[in-house]
């Protein structure tokens, strides 16, 4: 079942250089209960587009054309008001930095208790006892501890429970993590997607994962969009695409991934480099890149071609991957 | 055997820290407890662990950036922390560092000329003109054109920066480069190119790296031998190869098995550490892994394992591999 649907949504940024066209025009789906992960490299789009669903994108951000169906309703359409609803209850947003997050002045307890007071007010039981058992759910040691300490006493890893936890007790459908673990050790990130696995799992909760990690998708998520240059090139069954990808970019990025066994070999690379946000993009934002080009592709956008169902790519070169 | 060109003995690092109420009580960090390792000339070693390891504090011992509290270090013969400070200016143009953020290691008040000339103004007597081919001819060796000549590091994607700070760290023909983190801040496909350009440049030239990364992945690709540090040691040390296929530390099997793999149909089977490394400044007892170690035995709590060859150049130190286990 659809609970997020984002269809065309365009997002321009004014800037003393003029336009940066962040956001070209994207569609995807989030279904109930999956994880969707959101990976391209820096600057394609991802934070802008994770911003666009919460409400919360800069002052100079312009969204010129699009919808975002959240349960069939257009939350670009909502009241300041409605959206401020929508962001405590239904969907939460988490950062890389969770340090930035979350309030220095105030315990972790507090912080917690703020949101259940806001969130469940005609709940009169026990909030602290509610606070307490997040912060188990979450998996931080010694919840009735955390109660009293400060943000900057915990570790990285523990800030990110500890954001998690936060987000949870406004009890939403959909959780927008971006880069969650990225300032995290390996260890301690191969903990925070496992959370992330069992919230899924368990409260069937929704989340967008961006990253810029194909290794995280692989293992996390079910469906993935890749985006580049503001625009979505390929999404799908994470299965399908890692096993086929049809993008001669996806297929680009997982050539350039260092693998076991590959030790000394030259990696594979994308000639070239991302075109810039201030440019108008006309065919294809990956020709000038592409080792495929064809004269259609520097002129006519590629629109989305079913290669199977379920997995859409947007090249012109569809019909020749397909046969191939 | 030939000698190493870089040859590490139990060194050792305990920075002081001032701590407590007015900075009342002494701390000490013990950031490099006992590390050897020996490094052949051309070869790459790969040293890999999560922060607060000590891969950095490393690097800048062997660079005598820091001073160790302990152990020798020795470089293509020479005992490097009992030369003189002259010695050492000479003989640090053999030995270079290329650091993770191009952007807060290059000035960013300098053209790429300048920076790729500064180290040749120091150390050597060329002139302008002699100078301004030579930079030419690096910035060609890293795969920029002249045009980057006039470019300030501002001016510069984060490749092309990395590109600057090689040619930079190429210009005296070091014979030794310490690499630490050099592609973690940038995408994959221009990971790919900084990674290929590495591999060319020491085919090239018969480099020697020391490679320091968090990556597993990128690290086995680049390196010979692999060193898996932890609080302050080397727990494993061997072949690339080996460290995939044979992985013996309880901790360098956790290491690989955090590893997002990118292969959804990859049969894998995870184990995820508890908790998290603990502090250098109140390192646990005995193997400082125990606290998150699934295999943990009473012996480990109380004693540090010696290193043991578990096949010729595979050591590990872990109890699990005790003569009498
Ligand atoms: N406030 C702003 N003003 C102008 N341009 C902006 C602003 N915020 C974002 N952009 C631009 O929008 C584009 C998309 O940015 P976004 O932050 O979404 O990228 P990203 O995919 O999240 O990258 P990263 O992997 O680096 O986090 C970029 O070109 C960026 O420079
Ligand atoms: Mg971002």
């Amino acid at each position: 079942m659809a609970l997020l649907s984002i269809e065309n949504l365009t997002v321009e940024f004014n800037t003393p250089f003029g336009a940066v066209y962040a956001i070209r025009g994207i569609d995807f789906t989030l279904r109930k209960g999956e994880i969707l992960g959101l990976v391209g490299e820096t600057g394609c789009g991802k934070s802008v587009t994770g911003r666009s669903i919460i409400g919360l994108l800069d002052d100079n951000a312009r969204i010129t054309a699009g919808r975002i169906l959240f349960e069939d309703v257009d939350l670009l359409r909502l009241s300041d008001a409605a959206m401020h609803e929508v962001r405590g209850n239904r969907i939460a947003m988490i950062f890389q930095d969770p340090a930035t997050a979350l309030n220095p002045l105030f315990t972790i307890g507090a912080q917690i208790m703020d949101v259940l007071r806001a969130h469940r007010p005609a709940k009169r039981g026990d909030l602290k006892t509610d606070a307490m058992s997040l912060f188990a759910d979450v998996g931080l040691p010694d919840p009735a501890q955390m109660m009293h300490v400060y943000p900057h006493q915990l570790s990285g890893g523990q800030q990110q429970r500890a954001m998690i936890a936060l987000s949870l007790a406004a009890e939403p459908d959909v959780i927008i993590a971006d880069e969650p673990t990225t300032a995290l050790d390996v260890t301690i990130q191969a903990q925070i997607l496992d959370l992330l696995r069992v919230l899924q799992r368990e409260r069937s909760i929704s989340v967008i994962l961006i990253t810029h990690d194909l290794g995280i998708v692989a293992e996390t998520c079910q469906q993935v969009v890749v985006l580049y240059a503001g625009r979505v090139a390929e999404k799908g069954a994470v299965e399908a695409i890692f096993a086929a990808p049809q993008h001669p970019y996806t297929r680009g990025l997982l050539a350039a991934l260092p693998r076991p066994g590959s030790r000394g070999s030259d990696l594979q690379v994308i000639a070239g480099a991302v075109p810039s946000g201030l440019e108008r993009i006309a065919g294809c934002a990956f020709a000038p890149r592409c080792e495929y080009v064809m004269e259609i592709c520097r002129g006519q956008q590629p629109a989305f071609s079913d290669i199977k169902q379920a997995h859409q790519s947007a090249c012109h070169l569809h019909e020749t991957f397909a046969d191939a | 055997m030939p000698e190493p060109l870089l040859r590490v003995d139990d060194l050792s690092m305990v920075y002081q820290r001032r701590a407590g109420l007015l900075g009342r009580r002494a701390q000490q960090i013990r950031a490099l407890n006992g590390v050897s390792f020996s490094l052949g000339a051309g070869e790459t070693l790969g040293i890999v662990g999560e922060s607060g390891c000590g891969k950095s504090t490393l690097a800048r011992c062997i660079l005598r950036l820091l001073r160790p509290s302990g152990g020798r270090i020795r470089f293509d013969g020479d005992d490097l922390l009992a030369l003189p400070d002259e010695g050492m200016r000479v003989m640090r143009q053999r030995m270079q560092m290329v650091l993770q953020n191009p952007f807060s290691s290059l000035n960013p008040r300098l053209s790429g000329f300048e920076l790729v000339a500064e180290p040749l103004r120091t150390h050597t007597a060329m002139s302008r003109m002699e100078m301004a081919d030579r930079v030419a001819s690096l910035l060609a060796e890293v795969g920029l054109g002249v045009e980057f000549m006039s470019r300030h590091p501002h001016q510069l994607s984060g490749g092309q920066a990395q590109r600057t700070a090689l040619a930079r760290a190429l210009a005296l023909n070091p014979d030794f480069i310490i690499l630490d983190e050099p592609t973690s801040a940038l995408d994959v496909s221009v990971q790919a190119q900084i990674i290929n350009l590495l591999l060319g440049l020491q085919r090239q030239r018969g480099l020697t790296y020391l490679f320091i990364t968090h990556d597993l992945s990128v690290v086995q690709h680049i390196s010979d031998r692999i060193a898996v540090m932890y609080l302050g040691k080397i727990v494993e040390e061997t072949s690339s190869e080996a460290i995939f296929a044979n992985p013996q530390h309880p901790y360098t099997q956790a290491l690989l098995s955090s590893t997002p793999v990118p292969d959804p149909a990859a049969d894998r089977q995870r184990t995820i550490l508890p908790g998290a490394v603990p502090s250098a400044a109140n390192p646990p007892s005995g193997c400082a892994f125990h606290t998150r170690c699934p295999q943990a035995m009473d012996i480990c709590r109380a004693q540090y394992p010696a290193a043991r060859f578990v096949a010729r150049s595979h050591r590990v130190s872990c109890h699990l591999y005790d003569e009498s286990a």
